[in-house]
């Protein structure tokens, strides 16, 4: 091989080596950078799975939550239309009690007996409702008033019919002292212990 | 060989070289442009997967919720159901204890 002939092939193979280097380091450079890319893009698609989890999860959660609600409503409405069917249902019992006059007396007259030993004075006055007023011996239940109370005192009935299911008002003479001892008043006052006691029996284990 | 033919066969492969370089060159320049796209491809390619895999978690959610919710609603409708018998049967002792809350007196 002349010496010129071995010149440019050196000079050609020096090139080619080079060319090799070039492409190779553009190749290995391009693969890193894609490389990152990857691991970058990887990441952004973990984060997007992690909502899409949590989104999930959310929607899941919201769906029972949803229904878990609206149960409990429907329960307590449930309970609730049962608790006040019970209570109108014991007022309409009372309102039977009270019509039996037989029964109702004696009631009527521990209501009186128990609000004139709470008031403490020699004379009172009871009021009734019109109903009691028209129909009760006045003159037997002072007997028995007297009779429960071991001792005499003053009865005096008001001629005013008071506004109630059943029951009385016993106040002082001058009306500044009262104890009501009306049935609507004993119903409105127990509500709250009614409603726990009807609860207990009817939702109780 | 002549020393003009020779320095003409010099000149010509340090061309060749020349030529050899500035193609690696413009080929290596070529690999870089597309980096960009391919990366870009290849992000949408990634999200895309990724978008689609949520898509599909979420909705897999959303049909156990319901599932789940159907069951619940289910079982809570029978427990109330036997909640209101229940206390449909209790509730003359309710009433009577109420009757007895109400009528008892102190004296």
């Amino acid at each position: 091989m002349s010496e010129t002939r071995k010149f440019t092939e050196d000079i050609l193979t020096a090139a080619k080596e080079k060319t090799q280097t070039i492409i190779s380091e553009a190749e290995i450079e391009t693969q890193r950078a894609l490389d990152e890319a990857k691991a970058h893009s990887a990441r952004e698609a973990e984060d997007l799975l992690s909502n899409a989890r949590a989104e999930a999860e959310g929607v899941k959660r919201r769906r029972i939550s949803e229904v878990r609600h609206r149960l409990k409503l429907q329960e307590q409405l449930e309970k609730s239309k049962i608790l006040t069917d019970a209570l109108e249902q014991t007022k309409t019992r009372v309102r039977d009690i009270v019509k039996d006059q037989n029964g109702y007396l004696a009631y009527l007259t521990s209501l009186v007996t128990s609000g004139a030993r709470e008031i403490g004075l020699d004379a009172v006055v009871v009021h009734l409702n019109s109903s009691d007023l028209k129909r009760i011996d006045i003159v037997k239940f002072e007997r028995e008033i007297a009779k429960s109370l071991e001792k005499s005192i003053k009865i005096e009935f008001s001629k005013e019919p008071i506004e109630a299911l059943g029951g009385a008002i016993v106040s002082s003479k001058d009306g500044r002292t009262r104890i009501v001892n009306t049935l609507d008043q004993r119903i409105e006052a127990l509500e709250p212990r009614l409603l726990i006691e009807a609860g207990k029996i009817l939702f109780g284990e | 060989m002549s020393g003009i033919e020779t320095v003409k066969i010099i000149v010509d492969a340090e061309k060749e070289a020349a030529k050899m370089l500035a193609d690696a060159r413009t080929r290596a320049d070529d690999i870089r442009k597309r980096l960009d796209s391919l990366i870009k491809e290849q992000r949408e390619e990634v999200l895309q997967a990724a978008k689609k895999e949520a898509e599909a978690l979420v909705q897999n959610a959303e049909n156990d919720g319901k599932a789940e919710a159907r069951e619940f609603e289910r079982d809570a409708e029978g427990k109330i159901r036997e909640l209101t018998a229940r206390a449909t049967a209790r509730k003359s002792a309710a009433i009577k204890k109420l009757v007895a809350l109400i009528m008892e007196t102190k004296a």
